[in-house]
């Protein structure tokens, strides 16, 4: 049997004395999207940091594609194809949209400080390449990004933000995609058009894996194949979207035991 | 093919150089402090209005960049003909030669400090191994200049990388203090070792010579006698230059942006796959090696070396040449530190306030324009946008 994209065993992280994620065994395979939900402060992204290899765990195993990815440093694990988004939309702000984009295929270039200095052509063909595919990327999501892709992204509004983000985690053409909240603070328009690009990057590259942070849940339900969900750190609940909006459990996290009674 | 007008604009071009250059030229001349204040007022006078009056500064910046290839020419000839202009007094031409060797140490600093927001005190530091390197093999070994040149850049480098390691295990402040450290213990080394000559530092460093030619002799060229520092101001012309060359070459490289997109965000930039690590200390080898090629100069130039040439003050002098040049913009830099080399000199009456105006730039740049005079230009690439 082929090994799964992502899978965690009893995965563990304690903050001194609290247990932020405790003990969640979660899978996601190819070409899978993975909702992940929860009540705020329930360890949704540092999750996603274990995954990502910024915090290391307590306890439990990350295994990517059969491997053990536990204790490798960040950046190893982005170089294996781990790509994310961040919560609060970590940009290069001074750097041009392009610029954002280009740094997200550096596991993909090569050239050292000493091509840099001595052979100057490599460089300039692997920078041709690599503007060509980024501004496919930004066309995809819009053409308007692609035209202006000389702008500093901190004169981006936030949905253009979230976009250049997302294109900037394609760019390294990642085989599991992490997207930490990309709706928030967006309106529903933005949120419809958000929905559409999550769609076209899933028609591109239909292998790619997609964990999705989200508290937007017409997003959820759109998006999402299978929804786990995540209350004081650990598993309360996983199944599709129409299982996990019955669970009384889950009802119970967000809205509270009475309430839940009450509504019931 | 020559466009109609061309002649015109070139002759602009050149003229507004030459001009530059007079005024320039006239400045470093002067000796009363009033005329050399009232210059320096009308340079800034000059430089508010550029930035003020949008229309006349673009149509320049259209007229310059059309005419790239004959400003630069320009430029260089100029450059070149200075000690003709300053032939009668050696002074100025050294401080010519301070400016391009500070040039360097900003324009190596600017690697860390611009482009990668690591705040590096330690520029001294790599200065000062670089000259010792190269004076105590020149001295005791007659290791020839242009040998030492490379040598100590090595060792300096290597200086660098041992500095990065215990760096790599701090941040922010904590690791300028770590730098400051590494800079406090080169100078006390300097001082209590015997074999560096400990604080009478290391006498008689023979000058470079180049084809039979010793640095020390005057130029004789075309009749004009030219003084001894003129070598080093070609030297260190040629130096500059080929810094320039490196600096912007990795700036507009892969290397370059990855500097840049730890600078903006080292945790975003780990997820991209970047091994942050290598990529810093990248940047204090290079910086290192820049330093140990510009202290064999000066140690060649000067012929004498102590301690207190490589003391911490050393560095932070450069690092307010990078604040004030601008932020990772290699012009910027080397304008900084020729201001900051010039002005002071052409100051000396008020010699003891130095340091403050030193203090004086830094607060005032970080308060009223973080980025520096000439701030960073987002890159460009040669490629059309498909539409």
């Amino acid at each position: 049997m082929m090994a799964r994209l992502l899978e965690t065993k009893a995965l563990t992280i304690r903050f001194g004395g609290l247990a932020a994620v405790n003990n969640v065994d979660f899978w996601v395979d190819r070409g899978e999207a993975v909702g992940l939900i929860g009540p705020n402060g329930s360890g949704k992204t540092t999750f996603f940091n274990l995954l990502t290899g910024i915090y290391k765990p307590t306890a439990g195993e990350i295994h990517y594609l059969g491997e053990n990815v536990v204790g490798l440093p960040a950046f190893r694990i982005a170089q294996k194809g781990i790509a994310r988004t961040f919560q609060n939309n970590r940009l290069f702000l001074n750097l041009s949209v392009l610029d954002n984009v280009l740094v997200g295929m550096h596991s993909q270039q090569h050239s050292t400080w000493f091509d840099a200095i001595f052979r100057r052509q490599a460089v300039t063909r692997e920078f041709h390449v690599g503007v060509e595919k980024c501004l496919g990327l930004l066309g995809l999501f819009s053409q308007e990004l692609a035209n202006d892709c000389y702008k500093r992204a901190a004169d981006l509004p936030q949905a253009d933000r979230r976009k250049v983000e997302i294109c900037r985690a394609l760019a390294s053409d990642p085989k599991l995609l992490l997207l930490d909240e990309p709706s928030a603070g967006m309106s529903p328009e933005e949120t419809d058009e958000l929905m559409k690009d999550i769609r076209r990057v899933r028609d591109r590259m239909r292998e790619i894996g997609i964990i999705l942070i989200e508290h937007d849940m017409m997003v959820i339900r759109e998006v999402a194949q299978r929804v786990v969900v995540l209350n004081y750190g650990r598993k309360i609940a996983e199944g599709t979207f129409r299982e996990i909006s019955t669970n009384e459990e889950v009802l119970e996290a967000y809205l509270g035991r009475e309430e839940a009674s009450a509504a019931a | 093919m020559i466009e109609p007008g061309a002649i015109g604009k070139g002759i602009l071009v050149l003229a507004i150089e030459v001009a530059l250059y007079l005024l320039l030229v006239v400045f470093m001349l002067a000796n009363a402090t009033l005329s050399i204040a009232a210059f320096l007022l009308g340079f800034i006078v000059l430089g508010i209005l550029f930035t003020k009056w949008k229309k006349a500064n673009q149509q320049l910046t259209t007229l310059f960049k059309e005419m790239r290839g004959l400003a630069v020419a320009g430029f260089v000839v100029l450059l070149l003909t200075l000690p003709f202009a300053f032939s009668k007094s050696p002074y100025l031409i050294h401080i010519c030669v301070m400016a391009g060797l500070y040039a360097i140490l900003a324009l190596g600093l600017n690697f860390q400090l611009g482009s990668t927001n690591v705040v590096n005190f330690a520029t001294a530091a790599s200065y000062g191994i670089g000259a010792y390197t190269s004076a105590l093999l020149a001295v005791h070994f007659h290791v020839s200049f242009w040998l030492g040149l490379v040598i100590s850049g090595c060792v300096a480098s290597l200086f660098g990388l041992i500095l990065g390691i215990p760096c790599m295990k701090t941040k922010d402040y904590y690791l300028s203090l770590v730098t400051i450290a590494f800079g406090l213990i080169v100078y006390v080394l300097l001082i209590n070792f015997s074999w560096t000559g400990g604080p009478n530092g290391v006498p008689n460093i023979p000058p470079p010579s180049l084809l039979g030619h010793s640095f020390r002799e005057p130029i004789r060229l075309l009749g004009f006698v030219l003084p001894g520092q003129s070598n080093f101001f070609y030297l260190t012309v040629a130096l500059v230059a080929g810094a320039l060359l490196v600096a912007h070459r990795l700036h507009q490289s892969r290397v370059g942006l990855t500097w840049n997109a730890i600078r903006e965000d080292e945790i975003a930039a780990r997820c991209q796959g970047i091994d942050v690590t290598w990529y810093k200390i990248l940047a204090f080898c290079i910086d290192a090696f820049f330093g140990g090629v510009t202290g064999t100069v000066y140690a060649h130039y000067i012929g004498f070396i102590s301690p207190e040439n490589f003391a911490f003050i050393v560095s932070v002098v450069v690092v307010t040449m990078v604040i004030l040049g601008g932020m990772d913009n290699v012009f910027g830099v080397i304008i900084g530190a020729v201001l900051l080399t010039v002005l002071p000199e052409k100051f000396r009456a008020f010699e003891d306030f130095r340091l403050l105006m030193y203090g004086i730039v830094v607060v005032a740049m970080l308060m009223f324009r973080p980025q520096g005079l000439f701030p960073q230009k987002l890159r460009a690439y040669r490629i059309s946008i498909p539409r």
